[in-house]
């Protein structure tokens, strides 16, 4: 009788559980439910009361890479061009720079480490000023260069990797070196391959901030056909706002590639995160 | 000490592999921060002083910082940073509250138990469908949609388990950006957005009740500022107590009874215009026109209770088991900061029934705010955006990965003494989550001097009249907007000392409380 009781309370519980999940998650889902329906609406119909579309409309989604003074597709092949090159770049100076700092001895090399770090509590507004005069300098401004090149050294990227590499065992590069292999071969054949988790975490974070990056291209871009997607959407917002079904069809459309990296990437990200955080 | 030949061959590899990445440090890092501080104390415009027109640039000393300090609005824009920070203990209880819910055992459950949960989730839902079709209820889109939405999801939880409900959770925060921020805009478009559309027939229906309860609503007030008041000396009580027993030190108790005492004293100014008349601003007058000397005399007297016990306490009981002076501050700037935000939040409730008589009277009858573009407004929007993005956050899995920390021995020996799951979660999940959460809130402090620029830049350009502006997007429309770049960078300055002064807190206090 008593193992009766349990198993449905237990059930009970389950159930009841699993209503409050449900809530919650259709609370916080509700938003992105009506951009869909919205985007799938006539204009006209965006103010009624009821959220669905009389009859799909889904030319909205072709309407917005069509619309004068709205370059969509330009844009969204800008972030992902900048995006790309932003993430290799840093990913790649931060292992480097991660090797050097884990795995490398030289005098010195712990005062530069702190140095990095010292440098992670300053607020990036404080730099941003003096950058953009010397982009202004270098005549970067409104280039893609000048939207890659301050993004591709990253002091945070670099403490991330370092700490990965540091629960490398040391006895590897004892073992590679009795081999003859040179430091550049350490790095790429050996340490690399085992801190893909920390790689990976690295790729996912880079890429997300420099997709949804608004302050920088903000600043620096002029011409509306090099703008990425976050400044584009803003300009579509601010000059073809009132036609609320295909900004947000255009809003669905930038959603996208991060809703596909998040579930293509969901358990790495996650490991990532406990890396990043509680060890930061 | 000299360097041996080895010595510079490794220096020279190890320099060679940081190469690449401490050039662009120099570049990016180092120079703008050197160029930053000289800006700081220069009359840098960008109109004048660029590479296509130098006229000399003047040292101005510390006349930046002096014309901040002295800009009228500048206390509005520091207060407004502060007001928006006001989201993160919610938002950090919400992460809480899912990682729980996400972490306790029969969400993981076995799949036979999941199964049949399942399969009678179905048949009620069918059966809603069925009963929907036959009363003739299922006529309107709208709630086949939100029926089969929360079917769907509640059949695909119970099948999936945790993995279904943490995705769905973590979406807003993932997807959060201009996209997310342009959505909200239209959600909360006064005239036609859905909230406000959904909102209208619900206060419709209220205004009657509004109406009724009209004559109550002085009487609600006191009621909600007594309750502010008795949470107070719960505090006040809880720290004695902790104090006392030799779990929290001096600075602690001090730091705790100065927070937990603000809501009571901006609870003056906010709800009695005694305060108003002093300061000379009577035109705020029109909001709260009722004199509510009563206020200042209620909210005086909780004080004196509590601080009366403490200093009584203090210095004449004293304690039972000494401690080290600075012991348990992390948890006195968590509890006490969370438990002040909350009781602010109450004197505001406080503050919407004192003049919800006036909105009710008035000809419509109760109408929905306009969001975005009401000054009063504006940062609440935002502040219920933020929330929505913050309970699916990375704090929400930090969380989890703290639970799953925690050893499963000290419930096991909570079961056996019969401790209640209130009990339980105050006694061990919260002390063994104390690292986590100190972390959480001091990054989310951190963010929170810094944010609020592309909501701002987003939703509202910082208005309406600057209610929403806050440090960050005053550097933005200082620096980059009227180009006075001298001035900017002084602000910048400022931001990153109050940036510094949370991290060394968090340096000096946050390790020792990791380890305690």
């Amino acid at each position: 009788m008593q193992e009766k009781n349990r198993f449905w309370g237990g059930f009970a519980k389950l159930v009841s559980l699993n209503v409050v999940l449900t809530l919650m998650a259709v609370l916080l889902v509700l938003p992105f439910t009506w951009m869909i329906l919205a985007s799938l609406k006539v204009l006209d119909e965006i103010g009624y009361d009821s959220w669905l579309p009389e009859v799909c409309q889904w030319h909205n989604y072709r309407d917005v890479f069509t619309r004068k003074g709205i370059f969509f597709g330009r844009w969204y092949w800008n972030t992902v061009f900048v995006s790309c090159w932003i993430t290799f770049l840093q990913v790649f100076t931060s292992s480097l720079a991660a090797f050097s700092f884990s795995r490398l001895r030289w005098k010195g090399r712990d005062q530069v480490f702190f140095l990095y770090l010292a440098t992670m509590m300053l607020p990036g507004l404080v730099m941003m000023i003096p950058n953009y005069q010397n982009m202004i300098l270098f005549g970067l401004v409104d280039s893609y260069t000048g939207l890659i090149l301050p993004a591709a050294f990253s002091a945070f990227g670099t403490f991330l990797m370092r700490q990965f590499m540091m629960n490398i065992p040391k006895s590897l590069d004892e073992a590679a070196e009795i081999d003859g292999a040179t430091k550049w071969q350490l790095y790429w054949d050996v340490v690399l391959p085992l801190a893909r988790p920390a790689l990976v975490t690295l790729t996912i974070f880079t890429f997300i901030g420099s997709y949804n990056n608004l302050f920088w291209p903000l600043v620096l871009m002029k011409t509306p056909d090099k703008y990425t997607l976050p400044i584009g959407m803003l300009s579509f917002q601010s000059s073809q706002g009132q036609e609320t079904n295909l900004l947000m069809a255009a809003v669905a459309m930038s959603v996208v590639p991060m809703i596909v990296i998040f579930v293509l990437m969901q358990k790495q990200l996650v490991k990532g995160i406990m890396l990043g955080g509680v060890k930061g | 000490m000299a360097l041996t030949k080895k010595d510079w061959k490794e220096l020279f590899i190890g320099i060679g592999f940081l190469l690449p990445n401490i050039l662009g440090f120099l570049a990016f890092t180092v120079i703008p921060l050197v160029m930053s501080i000289y800006m700081a104390f220069t009359d840098w415009n960008l109109e004048m002083h660029n590479y296509f027109r130098s006229e000399p640039i003047s040292f101005v000393w510390f006349d930046n910082f002096v014309k901040l300090f002295s800009d009228p609005d500048f206390p509005q824009y520091f207060g407004n940073t502060f007001f928006m920070m006001i989201g993160i203990p919610f938002g950090v209880a919400g992460s809480l509250v899912a990682a729980l819910l996400l972490n306790m055992d029969f969400v993981k459950g076995d799949n036979r138990k999941r199964l049949t949960v399942t399969m009678i989730l179905t048949a009620v839902m069918v059966c809603c469908f069925g009963l929907l079709a036959v009363l003739g209820l299922g006529g309107t889109g709208m709630t086949i949609l939100m029926v089969s939405l929360v079917g769907g999801v509640l059949i695909l939880g119970s099948i999936g388990g945790k993995t279904v409900y943490r995705t769905l959770f973590y979406f807003p925060y993932f997807t959060a950006g201009v996209a997310t921020y342009i959505l909200w805009k239209k959600l909360y478009s006064p005239e036609n957005g859905p909230i406000n559309n959904a909102l209208r027939p619900l206060l419709d229906a209220l205004t009657p009740v509004a109406i009724l309860i009209s004559p109550a609503c002085e009487a609600i007030g006191i009621g909600l500022l007594v309750v502010v008041g008795l949470f107070y000396l719960c505090m006040v009580r809880r720290k004695l107590r902790l104090w006392r027993d030799g779990e929290s030190g001096s600075v602690s108790i001090w730091l705790g009874m100065i927070l937990s005492s603000l809501p009571l004293i901006f609870a003056w100014w906010w709800v009695s215009p005694t305060w108003l008349h002093i300061a000379g601003k009577e035109e705020a007058l029109s909001l709260l026109s009722r004199n509510a000397n009563w206020v200042l005399l209620l909210m005086l007297i909780f004080l004196g209770i509590g601080w009366g016990r403490f200093l009584y306490n203090f210095f004449f009981v004293g304690r039972k088991y000494t401690c080290i002076i600075d012991r348990g501050i992390g948890d006195s700037t968590i509890v006490d900061g969370s438990a002040m935000v909350l009781n602010m939040a109450l004197v505001g409730l406080c503050c919407v029934f004192w003049i919800l008589p006036e909105m009710a009277a008035a000809e419509e009858g109760l109408t929905p705010p306009n969001w975005t573009s009401d000054y009063y407004w504006a940062k609440p929007a935002l502040l219920i955006m933020g929330f929505w993005g913050a309970i699916g956050s990375n704090n929400m899995l930090l969380y989890l990965a703290g639970l799953s920390g925690v050893p499963q021995e000290l419930y096991e020996a909570a079961d056996i003494d019969g401790a209640t799951p209130w009990q339980r979660f105050w006694n061990i999940t919260w002390p063994q989550l104390s690292n986590v959460t100190f972390f959480i809130m001091i990054m989310a402090v951190i963010g929170g001097l810094q944010g609020g620029f592309d909501m701002a830049r987003v939703m509202t350009d910082g208005g309406p009249a600057g209610s929403t502006t806050t440090l960050a997007y005053y550097i933005y429309t200082q620096g980059f907007g009227t180009g006075r770049l001298g001035y900017a960078s002084a602000v910048s300055w400022l931001l990153f000392l109050m940036v510094f002064i949370v991290t060394m807190f968090n340096w000096k206090f946050g390790n020792r409380y990791t380890n305690e």
